[in-house]
């Protein structure tokens, strides 16, 4: 085979469609995306016939719940790329591009989960996924409090938050709402967003509630119920070398709400930040306010 | 309220999670469906975590109980 020259801008353009460079002489790493982590296995079995085919058969898990297959030869790749859409693996992002939406399990599997993650991540990965911008932009969603999926570590985060009500005719005063509630509110260094009244009734008062729904799963006669969910939005986290949580902007925000606001913020990140500038440096410089209106 | 018949017992203080779940669910298991069991947990995780765990599986809960450092939990069986 005729040896082949390869440009920067060559390279540069196999970069956006998830194709990395290595430290070795014309050898790349493939990067895919699996939009909130969710892969049938099928698709999973795939993997393995392009790792064995093009790689040297294994892979490597991202942190960002892709898959990246290592070793594959430059005077593969048109091959691979052909084969790749034939199997329906998802090819990655990488260089100034938005990035592959992270989910946690959420609620269709998870016991502490308060929305289903799974839907949403596939209906946004067409709206997150792949756009233009200075540097590089990262959305997580999570279902739950616990943050499993780091959505204050991301340029923009999703986090679900559930308000409890209790049906005062269903309790059985059995006082362990209050009890969980103490637990957390105190963790979180609050005054309990459940006390018991001296006919060891619940009061709620939601100005002190975290909204993570321990009451409703603690309560044995499910006397408490989430009434809404929503999501607390959170812009401008990253790790790196300089690492910053996500600065709060909303809370309790509608699940329709989303794509505007990740096309919003993706926009807002376009407009105040340089090339090269991180949505969460841009934003140091910047009126939060004038911001949150932008995004919301 | 009646006094419950309870027809198996389980104390599982000083018992950690999960197992005091494991011992509780393998002890359902046996039992008849609508019989009721009592069991007795530490405070703190135990109480919380096997509640939980209990309703998931789909039982009853007749009766949550503090009794000093521990709790009483009376379950239904489905």
């Amino acid at each position: 085979m005729q040896k082949k020259n390869h440009t920067d801008a060559e390279l540069q353009e196999l970069r956006t469609g998830g194709i990395i460079k290595q430290k070795q002489k014309d050898y790349f790493i493939l990067r895919t995306r699996i939009p909130g982590g969710y892969l049938k296995a099928d698709i999973l079995k795939k993997y393995s016939v392009i790792a064995k085919k093009y790689g040297r058969d294994y892979v490597h898990i991202s942190t960002r719940q892709g898959i990246e297959i290592p070793w594959i030869h430059i005077n593969n790749i048109p091959k691979l790329l052909n084969d790749l859409k034939n199997l329906g693996i998802l090819r990655g992002a990488c260089g100034p591009r938005s990035r592959n939406l992270i989910a946690c399990p959420g609620a269709s599997v998870c016991r502490f989960g308060l929305v289903n993650t799974e839907e949403l991540a596939r209906k946004l990965d067409r709206v997150v996924f792949g756009k233009e911008v200075p540097k590089k932009f990262k959305v997580a969603i999570s279902g739950c409090l616990n943050s499993c999926s780091k959505p204050q570590e991301n340029d923009l985060g999703f986090l679900a938050q559930g308000e409890p009500e209790v049906d005062l005719s269903k309790c059985i005063g059995c006082t362990l709402c209050a009890k969980v509630c103490e637990k957390v509110c105190g963790r979180g260094k609050r005054e309990p967003a459940i006390i018991m009244d001296e006919n060891k009734r619940p009061v709620y008062r939601k100005e002190n509630c975290f909204f993570e729904g321990d009451c409703v799963r603690v309560c044995p006669v499910n006397a408490w119920k989430v009434k809404k969910t929503g999501f607390a939005v959170y812009i401008g986290g990253r790790v790196g070398r300089f690492p910053k949580f996500g600065i709060k902007i909303a809370n309790f925000v509608d699940e329709k709400q989303i794509p505007r606001i990740i096309k919003n913020a993706i926009s807002c990140y376009n407009r105040i930040a340089q090339t090269q500038e991180r949505f969460g440096e841009a934003l140091e410089k910047q009126d939060i306010e004038t911001i949150k209106k932008e995004i919301l | 309220m009646n006094e419950l018949k309870v027809d198996q017992y389980l104390d599982l203080k000083g018992v950690p999670c999960p197992l005091n779940f494991v011992k509780t669910k393998l002890m359902l298991e046996g039992m008849e469906s609508g019989s009721i069991l009592e069991v007795l947990l530490d405070d703190g995780e135990p109480i919380t975590n096997v509640m939980a765990s209990v309703k998931e599986e789909g039982h009853q809960i007749l009766k949550v109980e503090k009794i000093f450092g521990y709790w009483k939990l009376i379950i239904k069986k489905t």
